[in-house]
């Protein structure tokens, strides 16, 4: 069949930040779904989010209640959200309370009222909320099938988009006829990790369109339901492969050692322990991209913007000006209880916001402190999907990472993610001569000419300064306890 | 406690608009009778009978607190009103009621009206609550106030 043959398939905003992207772009018109889960996981908000998104006079929405929650609650609950416009109320949105009749009478009298109030309004989304208490107790498994497959079938050939919400277990999934009829089943999950509360959502099913498979992490916040996909909404934007630009430092002699500079659209590690400046390093990064006309992104997670602004005044760098103007935003990302999917979400608006071109995550560490426990586990995986995604719409990554100074080893990373990362610049401390003094190298550079020096460096008023050239008198620098090459024990200062 | 004059100003409003709309003279208990259950008939639609009953039930016990005169006024299973002006005298037809006890009975009206409606403004808020009166009452232009939506009134 030629694609022009095949019927078009519209699909319906979902009114959900993020969830069209999982969804494959939108739903489906007229398809019959279900919204599952758990009291409590997101169910009647998100459909009342779905019905304000598309209920207008020409095409309303009608809102059945069944036992469960009281209708006048409910609204009392729901318009606290800034996506409920009572203005659409009734006359968009008409709420029907079926108490009564489920109560009364039997599923053959709940089918005739839902038909009777279907045929007079017309409407381009039904919600039956809660859908489970109406078919609690059928009469037989027969009553129940029919009931559904005739619900089903009135619906859609009235040209409706149906959401059932109900209350179901997992284990409910197998032999229930309702997710057999389902075009769409949404499943909503809310679990406690240690002090965290983690909410997922998972497609189980979508007919007839492409969704995104997996479990996407979702919050509830005054504005409703904000899904973050796995995807981090990439599939909908124009991947923008980096070029051949090296990106300075605005440090001449690490630009050089870098072969001319970071190349655009690399994944920077910079390594090393506490106080040997690595946010200095990459406080440099982005400013010296701010004074080239590229925009830049820090994500900080153990200090307030203010004070890493503030900081940056201390060598010579103005970070307050360029906020002001729109070339930079230090993300301070709420700590203990994120998803990588919405901070990811975070970044990516910034980064569409102010056409970053430079991004800062200072540091990794906090990062991963910053994460619900239960995202913890998988934080080399998620940052593998962020590296991944960021880069590829032409992004330049710097990250930093402690590390642990050892004087037997010379570790990149706790994480295991140096293969994640294009460049790799390690710091440290070495005892020379009675003092603690600092070097850097280049370890890694993908596809680049790095030196290979190890160069002494001093963080100054006016940042990083790399110190003369490079150390040829020293063995075992890396090692931190480095003896001098002619095995003397006194200092030699490096040539400068 | 009494009622806030801005819900008696409300129900005065829907009382006059169901009086000037009836052709016939008749007692100002079937007018208020008729608001409540234009009000009922709205409600019934959205929150159910239980819901409304709920909400009603509460709204007549405190008309009553504070219009003893309501105390023979119950309600039925479905939320309907009854009893209404049983205990006082009928009018007779083409002969004026006496205006004391018209005036008495308008009030009573007025404050049982005017407590549903502020029940309904603190559950559901001005933009809902009148969202549903200009549905119930179409030709009405209700002027929306600041009304509070608290419990305290």
């Amino acid at each position: 069949m030629s694609t022009q043959d095949k019927v078009t398939i519209n699909k319906l905003p979902t009114g959900v930040p993020g969830l069209d992207e999982i969804v494959g772009g939108g739903l489906p018109e007229f398809s019959f779904n279900i919204i599952a889960g758990a009291p409590g996981s997101g169910k009647t908000t998100l459909a009342h989010q779905i019905v304000f998104a598309n209920a207008s006079p020409e095409h309303p929405a009608l809102y059945f209640t069944v036992l469960g929650e009281s209708a006048i609650k409910m609204l009392r609950y729901q318009q606290q959200y800034t996506f409920f416009d009572p203005a659409k109320l009734p006359g968009s949105i008409h709420f029907i309370n079926l108490s009564q009749i489920v109560l009364e009478k039997d599923l053959g009298a709940v089918l005739e009222e839902i038909t009777k109030e279907v045929e007079k309004a017309n409407p381009a989304v039904v919600v039956v909320d809660s859908f489970r208490t109406m078919v609690r107790k059928p009469k037989s498994d027969m009553d129940l099938q029919s009931f559904i497959l005739r619900l089903a079938l009135f619906l859609a050939s009235w040209q409706a988009t149906t959401f059932l919400i109900g209350e179901y277990a997992e284990e409910e999934l197998r032999d229930n006829p309702i997710f057999t009829v389902a075009d769409g089943l949404f499943w909503l999950r809310q679990t406690t990790e240690r002090n965290s509360i983690v909410r997922k959502l998972q497609i189980v099913k979508l007919r007839g369109q492409d969704s995104v498979p997996g479990l996407h992490t979702f919050r509830i916040t005054d504005a409703g339901v904000q899904a973050f996909s796995r995807t981090f909404g990439l599939t909908a934007r124009k991947r923008n492969p980096p070029g051949d630009r090296r990106l300075s430092f605005g440090i001449p002699e690490l630009d050089k050692m870098l072969d001319g500079g970071v190349r655009e659209g690399d994944s920077v590690l910079v390594a090393g322990s506490s106080g040997t400046g690595k946010s200095v390093l990459a406080t440099q990064f982005i400013a010296e991209g701010i004074r080239q006309g590229e925009p830049g992104i820090v994500a900080v997670f153990e200090e307030r913007p203010e004070a890493y602004a503030e900081r940056a005044t201390t060598l010579g760098l103005d970070l307050e000006t360029p906020q002001k103007d729109g070339k930079l935003t230090i993300l301070y990302l709420r700590p203990l209880d994120l998803s990588v999917d919405e901070t990811m979400q975070s970044i990516l608006d910034a980064v569409q916001k102010i056409g970053a071109k430079r991004l800062v995550i200072d540091s990794l560490a906090g990062f991963e402190m910053a994460l619900s426990p239960g995202f913890r586990a998988d934080f080399r995986e998620s940052l593998y999907r962020m590296i991944f995604a960021l880069t590829g719409i032409g992004v330049t990554i710097l990250s930093t990472v402690e590390v642990d100074e050892s004087f037997t080893e010379f570790p990149f990373s706790t994480y295991s993610i140096s293969f994640l990362c294009d460049d790799i610049l390690r710091l440290r401390y070495v005892s020379i001569d009675g003092q603690l003094r600092k070097i850097m190298v280049v370890i890694k550079m993908r596809g680049g000419n790095h030196a290979k020096d190890i160069r002494e460096y001093e963080i100054t008023s006016k940042g990083v300064v790399i110190l003369g050239k490079r150390l040829t008198e020293y063995q075992g620098l890396i090692s931190g306890v480095p003896v001098h090459s002619e095995g003397s024990a006194t200092r030699k200062e490096p040539s400068q | 406690m009494t009622t806030p004059p801005v819900m008696r100003d409300l129900a005065r409003c829907l009382l006059t608009c169901e009086a000037v709309a009836s052709k016939n003279s008749e007692p100002v208990e079937f007018v208020t009778l008729r608001v409540y259950e234009k009000l009922r008939q709205s409600l019934v639609v959205f929150a159910g009978v239980d819901g409304f009953q709920a909400l009603a039930f509460r709204a007549l016990s405190q008309a009553k607190s504070e219009a003893p005169g309501l105390w023979a006024v119950h309600m039925a299973a479905d939320g309907a009103l009854q009893g209404l002006g049983e205990f006082r005298p009928q009018p007779v037809e083409f002969e004026p009621q006496p205006s004391s006890d018209m005036d008495k009975a308008s009030e009573e009206g007025v404050i049982l009206i005017a407590r549903l409606l502020g029940l309904l403004i603190i559950f559901l808020g001005e933009a809902l609550t009148f969202g549903l009166l200009r549905n119930a009452w179409p030709g009405v232009t209700f002027d929306d106030r600041n009304s509070q939506n608290g419990r305290a009134s």
